[in-house]
C-alpha cells in the first residue's frame, strides 16, 4: 500500500521534472505568436518613435524613414549601388545610400553540414525582411544642421573594399560641412570606421558622434535557457544580457559607460559596435514597432565634438560582424582594447573553467583533428585527476554491496528506529573493517566541472558541423537517427519526440548498467526512480548535441570500467 | 513529495528541502555517492533544514559537507539539538515521517 503510493510518487514526480525540463530547456513558444499580439497592442498606442520629441540629442532610429515594401535579399542588394567587399574570410557589400554596412557572408560557414548548402549571412540589407544592419554617423545639436542620413547618396574613393585597400566615403552637406568615412576591414570580422567632419561653414557646430546596430524582426533563436541568444554588451565592465522579448515588454534601456562594447548575438554569430576604448558614450538597447514589424536597436551616441570654423573633428568606432571564434575575440580585446569581448561568448558562471576547458579542447582537436576524439580525450583526462578519489569511493561502494545482505537484514530490524540503523550501520563498517569513502566534498565540488564541459560542448562553434564517425555528421546537433524506424529501416518520421538516437541509446544502457553496480539504496522512493532514471536521461539526451551525449556514453563507460576492476580485485 | 518532513517549516527551508531531495533522486544516483557519515550529507541536510530552518539548517549543512572530505572525519553524526528550542517545530524526533529520510544517496 505504501509501497504503491511511493511508486505513484515517484512517477509524479517524473513528470514535473520532465515538464520543467521542458519549460527551462526545450524551445520557447512559436514567438511569431506572441510577437503579433505584441505588435497589435503597440499599433493601438501609436508608433513608438525612439527620437520621440526630446531636445537631448538622441540616435535616429536605424532607416525607418524608408517604408519601402519588404522585398528578398537579392532585389533589396540590387536596390542601391554598393561597394564590394572581399577578404578571405568574408564577402558583402556597403550600400553607397546611408553609407550602411548591411551585407556580409561568411566564407567558412554553412547553414547546414551539406557541403553545397548556403553560406551563413551575418548582415542583410535594409527594405529584406529580416534586415540586419549597422550604421554610423552624426547627431547635431541644432537640428537644422545637414547631416549625413538613411538617404545621404555618398562618394567613394574606390569600388572594392579588401583588408589591403581601405574606402573612403565623402559627402558635402552644401552648406561648408565634409563628412568623410573611412572604412576598413581585417583579415578576419573586424571593421574599423573612421568618421571625421572639417567645417568649412560659417560658423560653429556641435555634433554628436554615433553607431547603431538594426534587426528587424526578432530572431529565431535557439530557445535555450543556458545560452544566451539576443542583445548584450560590456558596459561598464559588467556582461549586460537581455531578451528581444524584455526590450519589447520593459522597454528601452539606457546607460552610460566608457569603452567596452554591444550589439546582438546569435548562437554562433555576433555583431557588435566597439567604440574607442577611451569615449564617454550613452549606449542604448531599443524596440520599436515600424512597418509593422519589431525592430530592435543598439547604439551608442559620443561625446559632443564642437567643430569650429575652419577646424576638424573626428570619432573612430569598431564593428565586429562574423562568427564567435575564441581566438578571434580574444586578439580583438587584446589588440583593441575590447573589455571582455570573449563574454559574448556564453561561458557562464564557471568561466574560470569553461574557458580554460574550451581552449584545452581546442587545441586538443589541432592534435587529433576530430572534435568528438578531443572529447573522448579530454574525458579521460578529467577521470584521470578524479581517479584516486572516484578509486576510494568504488572500494567503499563495492564492499558496502557485498555486505548488502546484512543491510537489509539490519534495515528490516530497526525498522522504525532510524537513529539505531545509522549507528548499526557504522558498527557494521567498523566490524568489516570497510574504510570511509573519499566524502562528499569532491562529489560537490566535481559538480561544476560537469556542468562547465557541458556548456563548453554545448557553445563553442568548433564543434558546429564538426563529424564524429558514421552517422554523426554534427556533434552540436542531436543524433539524426530513431529507434522508432529501426535507424532508417523503415521509412517512417517519427515525430521529435520519438527521435531516441543509437548515442542516446547507448548512454541510457551505459547508465543502466552502472548503476547495476552500485548497492541499491535504502529510500523506497529512491529506488524506484532509479529505475526510470536511465530510461528518462535517454529521452532527455535524445535532443542534446550529440557531442554531449557521446561523452556522457563515454564517461559511463569508463566508470563502469574502473569499478568492475575494482570489484573483480575485491572479489565482489 | 509527501515525505518532505515538517510541514510547518519555512519557505526558504521547504525550497531547499527540495532541492536536496531533487539532488538525492535525480543527480546523486548518476554521480555516485560516497559519503562518510551516516546520516548521509543529504539526509543531514534535510534533517537540518527541517529542525532548525533555512539559515541555521542550511549552514549546519554546509557545514556537514565541508567536513565531508578524505582528511576529514567519518562514522554517527546526527544532526545536534532536538530542534525545541524553536518553539514551532516541536518534537520532530518522533515524526513518523522522519523516518522516511534515513536514505543516504
Amino acid at each position: 500500500m505504501n509501497e504503491q503510493r511511493n511508486l505513484w510518487i515517484a512517477i509524479a514526480a517524473s513528470v514535473v521534472i520532465l515538464v520543467g525540463f521542458q519549460f527551462f530547456f526545450a524551445p520557447e513558444p512559436d514567438p511569431q505568436v506572441q510577437e503579433a499580439q505584441v505588435r497589435e497592442q503597440l499599433d493601438v498606442n501609436g508608433t513608438n518613435t525612439p527620437q520621440a520629441a526630446s531636445n537631448a540629442p538622441s540616435v535616429p532610429g536605424g532607416q525607418q524613414q524608408l517604408a519601402a515594401p519588404v522585398v528578398n535579399r537579392d532585389d533589396a542588394l540590387a536596390k542601391s549601388p554598393r561597394i564590394k567587399i572581399e577578404t578571405p574570410r568574408v564577402e558583402g557589400s556597403i550600400r553607397l545610400v546611408g553609407g550602411m554596412i548591411d551585407d556580409i557572408q561568411l566564407q567558412d560557414y554553412r547553414e547546414t553540414e551539406e557541403p553545397n548548402s548556403p553560406l551563413i549571412h551575418v548582415l542583410n540589407p535594409t527594405g529584406s525582411d529580416n534586415a540586419y544592419f549597422a550604421e554610423f554617423g552624426w547627431v547635431a545639436a541644432d537640428k537644422t544642421v545637414g547631416v549625413p542620413n538613411s538617404d545621404t547618396r555618398w562618394t567613394a574613393s574606390s569600388n572594392e573594399l579588401t583588408p589591403a585597400t581601405p574606402v573612403t566615403l565623402s559627402w558635402d552637406n552644401g552648406n561648408g560641412l565634409t563628412f568623410k568615412r573611412e572604412i576598413s576591414i581585417d583579415e578576419n570580422f573586424m571593421f574599423s570606421i573612421k568618421q571625421s567632419v572639417k567645417n568649412d561653414g560659417g560658423s560653429d557646430v556641435t555634433l554628436y558622434p554615433y553607431g547603431l546596430i538594426s534587426r528587424k524582426g526578432e530572431p529565431k533563436t535557439a530557445g535555450f535557457y543556458i545560452l544566451h541568444e539576443g542583445p548584450l554588451g560590456v558596459i561598464d565592465g559588467t556582461l549586460t544580457e537581455m531578451k528581444y522579448q524584455d526590450l519589447v515588454e520593459d522597454g528601452d534601456v539606457e546607460k552610460k559607460t566608457t569603452g567596452g562594447w554591444l550589439g546582438f548575438t546569435d548562437k554562433y554569430w555576433l555583431v557588435a559596435l566597439a567604440p574607442s576604448s577611451d569615449e564617454e558614450l550613452t549606449t542604448r538597447f531599443s524596440h520599436h514597432v515600424a512597418d509593422n514589424a519589431d525592430k530592435f536597436q543598439t547604439d551608442y551616441l559620443g561625446a559632443a565634438r564642437t567643430v569650429a570654423v575652419g577646424a576638424e573633428a573626428a570619432s573612430e568606432t569598431r564593428l565586429f560582424a562574423g562568427a564567435k571564434e575564441v581566438s578571434v575575440l580574444d586578439q580583438y580585446a587584446n589588440e583593441f582594447g575590447i573589455t571582455n569581448f570573449d563574454l559574448a561568448i556564453d561561458f557562464g558562471w564557471f568561466y574560470f573553467l569553461t574557458k580554460p576547458f574550451f581552449l584545452f579542447l581546442q587545441w586538443l582537436n589541432h592534435l587529433v583533428g576530430n572534435f568528438g576524439v578531443s572529447i573522448l580525450i579530454f574525458t579521460v583526462l578529467v577521470k584521470a585527476v578524479m581517479f584516486p578519489l572516484a578509486n576510494k569511493s568504488y572500494k567503499s561502494m563495492s564492499a558496502m554491496k557485498k555486505l548488502q545482505p546484512q543491510i537489509t537484514k539490519m534495515r528490516e530490524q530497526f525498522k522504525d528506529d532510524r537513529q539505531r540503523q545509522q549507528q548499526e550501520m557504522m558498527a557494521l563498517y567498523k566490524r568489516e573493517k570497510i574504510n570511509p569513502a573519499s566524502g562528499c566534498l569532491p562529489i560537490v565540488v566535481q559538480i561544476p566541472v560537469f556542468f562547465a564541459l557541458y556548456k563548453v560542448l554545448f557553445v563553442n562553434i568548433e564543434m558546429r558541423h564538426a563529424p564524429f564517425f558514421g552517422w554523426i555528421q554534427d556533434l552540436s546537433a542531436p543524433d539524426p537517427t530513431s529507434l522508432f524506424n529501426l535507424f532508417g529501416l523503415i521509412p517512417f518520421d517519427p515525430p521529435q519526440m520519438l527521435m531516441i538516437g543509437v548515442w542516446p541509446l547507448i548512454m541510457g544502457i551505459t547508465m543502466f548498467l552502472q548503476q547495476k553496480l552500485n548497492p541499491a539504496p535504502a529510500d523506497p522512493t529512491q529506488a524506484k526512480i532509479m529505475m526510470f532514471l536511465p530510461l528518462i536521461f535517454t529521452f532527455m539526451l535524445a535532443s542534446f548535441p550529440a557531442g554531449l551525449v557521446i561523452y556522457w556514453a563515454w564517461n559511463n563507460t569508463l566508470s563502469i570500467m574502473q569499478q568492475r576492476y575494482i570489484m573483480y580485485k575485491m572479489g565482489v | 513529495m509527501s515525505n518532505l518532513p515538517g510541514s510547518d517549516v519555512g519557505l526558504l527551508a521547504r525550497l531547499l528541502q527540495f532541492a536536496v531531495r531533487g539532488y538525492q533522486l535525480f543527480l546523486s544516483p548518476y554521480i555516485g555517492w560516497s559519503c562518510r557519515y551516516q546520516p548521509t550529507c543529504s539526509a543531514y541536510m534535510m534533517e537540518a533544514l527541517a529542525r532548525h530552518g533555512a539559515i541555521k539548517g542550511g549552514w549546519m549543512g554546509f557545514k556537514r559537507i565541508m567536513r565531508c572530505h578524505p582528511w576529514g572525519g567519518h562514522g554517527y553524526d546526527p544532526v545536534p539539538g532536538c530542534g525545541c528550542e524553536q518553539n514551532k517545530a516541536p518534537s520532530e524526533d518522533h515524526n513518523p515521517r522522519i523516518t522516511a529520510l534515513s536514505s543516504c544517496k
